[in-house]
């Protein structure tokens, strides 16, 4: 039998597992669930049991997400176009600009980015009907995708290794959203800790030659302001949908 | 998956094998788990996630019902959520063995004759 302490622990990381369960589906099982994993907790010896329970309610859970959503598919279609039609601006900006010849590989690499984009946006959205959340995703997404991509140009152009630290951002954000489980009030904190998070980076890397500076500190201020405004719509879902909130 | 378990059959494994241990009294969750696999000789080990999963699409089907929240003996004073066979689930499970008898009356007649 596993100890107090140990099984309680289990069964807190087994709740959480719970939680990525569609929202009616753990309503309804999700308490008899966690009574079942404690009831084996009980039963069983050592850890090695635990493994194979726990994959087994993961992919218990894909299976009940893909099926509490029905429409994914066209959903997908959907952002498959969407993504086709935001790859015509690459596409035609590398016939118009001098100096643009993006190999087919980068063409690919950036539609698998705006699909998987998307494709964030479609899932992450739907889970609150608040216009505010919505809005927050998006503007999230939009920025960090931006962000990430012309952090990625700017470190290769400005063979700075230190500049990889603006990534720490990012990873902000994707431990903030994980941690908040997309709830509108920890994404608020998660983007107002990426916005201090930037700052604090600008401060510690400067960044590249003298002539990078303005714009970069352009940049700074542009995506600081992007990420407080997904901060402050992710606030106002919050208070508008008070404790219902997802 | 919900349109396959249904008195038309073929039934699942997961399914069969709830339907039968909710043939002869009604049971909690865990109490289901167990009763699978003492009935498979521990062949069939069902975790939460199959278990619950399979119960949530045969209530859709119309094969089992919650019957009732209360304590199980000797298991703490959590109360747990009973199941229990619908009249269909019943009728799922007998169309689902005679299918059974059926394959096995025509494997016996086949080995009988190649032997």
């Amino acid at each position: 039998m596993a100890g107090d302490w140990a099984s309680g622990r289990y069964r807190a990381w087994y709740a959480g597992l719970l939680r990525l369960y569609p929202r009616p589906f753990r309503v309804r099982f999700g308490e008899a669930m966690a009574q079942t994993f404690g009831d084996l907790c009980r039963e069983q010896r050592g850890v090695a049991w635990m493994l194979p329970v726990f994959c087994e309610t993961f992919a218990g859970m894909i299976r009940e997400n893909m099926m509490y959503m029905p429409d994914l598919g066209r959903t997908m279609v959907r952002v498959a176009l969407g993504a086709l039609v935001a790859l015509m601006a690459p596409l035609v900006g590398s016939r118009v600009v001098p100096g643009w010849n993006w190999p087919v590989k980068a063409f690919v690499l950036v539609y698998v980015l705006f699909f998987l984009t998307g494709m964030a946006y479609a899932l992450i959205s739907r889970r609150m009907g608040a216009w505010s959340y919505k809005a927050g995703v998006g503007v999230a997404l939009v920025a960090g995708f931006a962000f990430g991509w012309s952090n990625m140009v700017h470190t290769s152009e400005s063979d700075n290794p230190a500049n990889l630290l603006y990534f720490s951002v990012l990873a902000v954000g994707c431990v903030g959203a994980w941690l908040a489980r997309l709830r509108a009030g920890g994404l608020a904190w998660t983007l107002f800790a990426m916005v201090a998070t930037l700052g604090v980076v600008a401060v510690m890397v400067p960044s590249g030659a003298p002539p990078y500076h303005e714009r970069n500190a352009v940049g700074h201020v542009a995506y600081a302001v992007l990420f407080g405004v997904a901060g402050l719509l992710f606030r106002h879902a919050n208070r508008a949908a008070g404790p219902a909130a997802p | 998956m919900a349109k396959r378990n249904t008195a038309q059959g073929p039934l699942t494994p997961a399914v069969l094998h709830i339907l039968l241990a909710l043939s002869t009294e009604e049971r909690h969750g865990y109490g289901i788990m167990k009763q699978v696999e003492a009935d498979s000789k521990g062949a069939v080990k069902m975790g939460p996630g199959t278990l619950y999963g399979s119960i949530a699409r045969m209530m859709e089907a119309g094969l089992v019902r919650e019957s009732g929240k209360r304590v199980a003996v000797g298991m703490g004073d959590e109360r747990r959520i009973y199941y229990t066979l619908t009249g269909a689930g019943r009728a799922a499970l007998e169309a689902e063995l005679a299918r059974y008898r059926g394959v096995v009356a025509v494997a016996a007649g086949r080995l009988a004759y190649g032997g």
